[in-house]
């Protein structure tokens, strides 16, 4: 397999607003990360774990393909 | 600023004291005995966890009373990561003054309390810039 790194994308920003204009600070509680990493998650410059992806999409009510995704 | 910064501010402003008391108390280590220059680090090293815990509750009352919000302090997966790449970098750092250290002691065959004296300034250095690794990351 290629060495290639892959860019993850999400949509967790978008999400945020379509639920109630959820907070950075209420997504990150509902998680259990801080807010920073909300915010370093949705600028793509930090790509959480599995698990953790899992969490947000769950969060969410959405399947994980739905919130992060290649581009 | 966020509370991630504000602690690690609070770690450098500890190292700059420490290292501060410490240059001002070595003056004369070359006359010094080692164990005059142990106590003095010893010391140093006491006076550095003293500052990092008045000036954390320090730089957090400031805080508050300036945003008027208590932020929690909540750990998570990044924060370990940027903890593990600040350990790497301080352990590189140590690895590299030591033996940098070594050498010259050996080849300009300098007095023992020198090399003390080094080695643990390049532990306060590598706190330094693993500090500011942190910080970088924390943006």
């Amino acid at each position: 397999m290629a060495k290639k790194k892959i860019h993850i994308e999400n949509t967790v920003r978008r999400l945020r607003f379509n639920n109630n204009e959820m907070t950075q600070l209420e997504l990150a509680d509902l998680v259990g990360i801080s807010r920073q990493t909300v915010v370093a998650i949705e600028k793509y410059k930090y790509t959480p774990s599995l698990e953790l992806a899992f969490k947000i999409a769950l969060a969410f009510n959405k399947e994980i393909q739905e919130v992060f995704f290649i581009n | 600023m966020n509370i991630k910064i504000r602690n690690t501010l609070t770690e450098i402003i500890s190292v700059a004291i420490a290292i501060t008391w410490i240059y001002s108390k070595l003056n004369a280590a070359a006359n010094m005995s080692i164990a005059s220059i142990a106590q003095v680090l010893v010391q140093g090293i006491g006076i550095s966890i003293l500052a990092a815990i008045f000036s954390a509750i320090a730089i957090h009352i400031v805080s508050a009373i300036i945003t008027k919000s208590k932020e929690k302090n909540v750990v998570d997966e990044r924060d370990n990561i940027i903890e593990f790449y600040a350990l790497r970098l301080s352990n590189v750092i140590f690895g590299i003054s030591l033996l940098i250290i070594l050498a010259l002691l050996g080849w300009f065959n300098l007095p023992i309390n020198f090399g003390i004296i080094a080695i643990t300034l390049s532990v306060f250095l590598a706190s330094i810039c693993s500090t500011f690794l942190k910080i970088y990351l924390y943006k």
